[in-house]
C-alpha cells in the first residue's frame, strides 16, 4: 500500500483526530496529575509549589490509612469471594447440566446493570426500617439479628462487601467458563483413562489447565478493587465517620468537597502507584510458580 | 457411581438455584413493591400488591425527571459512541492495513489507555473542562467517554482488521479508489461483527457511567440517568415505593437489552475485562 500517492497524508489525517482526543484527555492528564500533586491549589487563588508536602500530609492522616485498610478489605473480598465463587460456578456450569444457560444468564445479569442501580437496590435491601433484609429477618422470627447494616461500623464493610460480590461475581464466572470450554476434550478423556475423575480431576487437571486465566482474573480483581467508588459513594458515602471510606472516596472528598486539587491529585497518584505495585507483585508471583 | 452423580446433581442444582434466587429476588422484590402504595408496602413488604398502582410510575416519571435523564443519557451515550467507533475504526484501519514509521509506537500508546484508571485523571479533566468552559455541558462527558474507550475500540477493531487477507484492497486500488474510499466501502462492511461488539460495549459503558457525570455535570437539565437516579433517591428518602418505581423504569430497558444481545454482551465484556 506504500505505493499509493498521498498515503502519508491520509494516514496522518486518519489517525490525528483519535490521537488528539485520546492523548489530550486520557494520557496527558496523568502528567498533569503528577504536576498538580506537588502544588497547593484551591482552584481559584494562585497555585503554589509545595514539593512533597501533600504526600507527607496524606501519609500522616489517619483517615487515609483507614481508607487503605478498607481498600484491602475490598481487595480480599474480591480475591476470596468473587474469584472462588466465580470459579465454582464456572466449574458447575461446565458440567453440561440442564439449564446451564439459564443460570449463566441470571448470573451475569448484575454485571450489566449500572453500579449506581446496584448500589441503590442494595441500599433498599439494607434500609434499617423498611429494607428487605431486616423485614425478612422479622418475618422468620429472627428479630434479634436485625441490624443497622450500613450505619453500624461493625457491619457496614461486611454489607458493602456482600453487595460487591453480588455485583461482580458473574463476570468472573463467564471469564472462567470461557477458559474451561477451551480445554480440549482429549485432555479430559486422557485424564479419565488414567483414573482421574470427579473432584480429583477438577483439582489436578482442570484448574491447572486454566491457571493462566485465573491469574488474569486475579489481576483484574485487584485492579478493580482499587477503582471501587460508585458502590460505596452511594451506599454510605464513606460514612459513618469515614469508617467505610476507600482511597477513591478520600480523593474525591479532598478534591471536590474540600477544593484541594493538589492534595487530591497526590492521592490519585498514590492510588495509581499502589495498584501498579500490587499488580506487578502478583504477576511476578504468578510467573515464579510457572518455573 | 450412579448414586454419587445423582447426589452431585442434587447439590449442584441446589447451589445454583440458591445463587439464582439471590440474584433475582432483590430485583423481583423491587418491581413488585413498586406497584404498591407506601402504606401497603410498610404493612407487608413481601405480599403481592392487592391492585396495581401505576401512580408511583407517573409520579416517579414526573418528580424524578426521568424523561430528561433518559434523553440526556441517550444523547451523551450515542454521540460519544458514534465518535468513538468512527474514529477508532479509522485509526484501527491505518494501524492494521498500512506500514509506516511510528505504527508500533502509536499502537502501544493506544493500548496504554486500558491501564489508566478514571480516578487517576479525574481532577485534571475537571480542571481542563473548566478552563475550556465545557464544564456542565454534554461535551464535558462526550469527550472523556470517547477518549477513555478509544483504547479498547482500537484494540478490538485492529485485531479484527489485521486478519483480512492482504490482497483485499487490491481490487479497490485497481479501480482507482483512494484509501478512504477503500476504508468506507471495502473494509468497514466486512468489519461488521467486530463493530457490533465495540458498539455494544461502548453503549453499556457510557450508559452506566457515574463518576465523570458526578464531577462534570451539576445542572439538573443535563444529568444522565445514573446521576439523576442517585440524586433522586438521595432526596426522595421518604417514599421507598416511589424510588422503586424510578429504578424499575431505568432497569427494564437494560434488562431487555441484555436478554436480546446477551451473547455479544457477555463475550464483549469478558474481552474488555481480560484485556483491560
Amino acid at each position: 500500500m506504500q505505493t499509493l500517492k498521498g498515503t502519508k497524508l491520509a494516514i496522518f489525517l486518519g489517525l490525528f483526530p483519535a490521537l488528539v482526543i485520546y492523548l489530550g484527555i486520557a494520557i496527558l492528564p496523568i502528567g498533569l496529575s503528577l504536576y498538580y500533586s506537588v502544588m497547593n491549589w484551591n482552584g481559584i487563588g494562585p497555585m503554589s509549589f509545595v514539593g512533597i508536602d501533600n504526600y507527607i500530609e496524606i501519609l500522616g492522616d489517619d483517615i487515609f490509612w483507614l481508607s487503605v485498610k478498607n481498600n484491602i478489605i475490598i481487595m480480599a473480598t474480591g480475591l476470596m469471594g468473587q474469584i472462588p465463587l466465580g470459579l465454582l460456578l464456572a466449574l458447575l456450569l461446565n458440567r453440561g447440566l440442564k439449564g446451564s444457560a439459564f443460570f449463566r444468564t441470571i448470573g451475569f445479569m448484575p454485571v450489566v446493570i449500572s453500579s449506581v442501580m446496584v448500589s441503590l437496590i442494595w441500599g433498599m435491601i439494607y434500609n434499617t426500617e423498611y429494607g428487605m433484609l431486616n423485614n425478612l429477618l422479622g418475618l422468620i422470627g429472627l428479630d434479634s439479628l436485625q441490624q443497622n447494616w450500613l450505619g453500624d461500623p461493625k457491619w457496614s464493610m461486611i454489607s458493602i462487601s456482600i453487595a460487591y460480590i453480588w455485583q461482580n461475581c458473574g463476570l468472573y464466572m463467564v471469564i472462567f467458563l470461557a477458559a474451561l470450554q477451551n480445554i480440549p476434550d482429549e485432555i479430559n478423556e486422557a485424564a479419565e483413562l488414567d483414573g482421574a475423575t470427579g473432584f480429583k480431576r477438577t483439582l489436578r487437571i482442570t484448574i491447572p489447565m486454566i491457571r493462566g486465566t485465573i491469574m488474569v482474573g486475579v489481576v483484574y480483581s485487584i485492579s478493580n478493587s482499587f477503582r471501587v467508588f460508585d458502590l460505596i459513594q452511594i451506599l454510605t458515602g464513606g460514612g459513618p465517620a469515614h469508617q467505610t471510606g476507600v482511597m477513591t472516596i478520600y480523593m474525591y472528598n479532598s478534591a471536590f468537597m474540600n477544593m484541594r486539587y493538589g492534595y487530591g491529585s497526590a492521592v490519585s497518584i498514590l492510588i495509581l502507584l499502589v495498584s501498579l505495585i500490587v499488580i506487578s507483585l502478583i504477576n511476578r508471583l504468578g510467573k515464579e510458580k510457572d518455573i | 457411581m450412579n448414586r454419587k452423580s445423582g447426589l452431585f446433581k442434587f447439590l449442584a442444582y441446589t447451589f445454583l438455584s440458591l445463587l439464582a434466587i439471590i440474584n433475582i429476588v432483590p430485583l423481583f422484590w423491587m418491581v413488585v413493591n413498586s406497584f404498591k402504595k407506601e402504606q401497603e408496602y410498610a404493612a407487608n413488604p413481601f405480599s403481592l400488591p392487592t391492585s396495581l398502582h401505576f401512580s408511583n410510575y407517573t409520579q416517579a416519571w414526573k418528580v424524578a425527571n426521568m424523561d430528561v435523564y433518559f434523553l440526556n443519557s441517550i444523547i451523551v451515550t450515542f454521540v460519544a459512541l458514534i465518535i468513538t467507533v468512527f474514529l477508532g475504526a479509522l485509526a484501527a484501519y491505518f494501524l492494521s492495513r498500512f506500514k509506516f514509521k511510528g505504527r508500533g509506537l502509536i499502537y502501544s500508546l493506544f493500548l496504554l489507555g486500558m491501564l489508566v484508571p478514571i480516578h487517576a485523571i479525574l481532577i485534571p479533566i475537571f480542571l481542563i473542562m473548566q478552563k475550556l468552559h465545557l464544564i456542565d455541558t454534554y461535551w464535558s462527558l462526550i469527550l472523556p467517554y470517547t477518549a477513555f474507550h478509544l483504547s479498547l475500540t482500537v484494540f478490538i477493531l485492529e485485531g479484527f482488521m489485521k486478519g483480512f487477507p492482504k490482497d483485499l484492497e487490491e481490487s479497490g486500488v485497481v479501480d482507482g479508489a483512494g484509501v478512504y474510499r477503500i476504508f468506507w466501502s471495502i473494509i468497514l462492511p466486512i468489519t461488521r461483527p467486530a463493530l457490533a461488539t465495540v458498539i455494544i460495549l461502548n453503549f453499556i459503558y457510557n450508559w452506566n457511567e457515574y463518576l465523570f457525570a458526578l464531577v462534570l455535570i451539576s445542572s439538573t437539565a443535563l444529568k444522565t440517568l445514573p446521576l439523576g437516579l442517585a440524586n433522586f433517591v438521595g432526596v426522595e428518602t421518604a417514599s421507598l415505593t416511589l424510588q422503586m418505581a424510578a429504578l424499575t423504569i431505568a432497569l427494564i430497558p437494560i434488562i431487555i437489552f441484555y436478554l436480546l444481545l446477551q451473547k455479544q454482551l457477555v463475550s464483549g465484556m469478558t474481552a474488555g475485562a481480560v484485556k483491560g
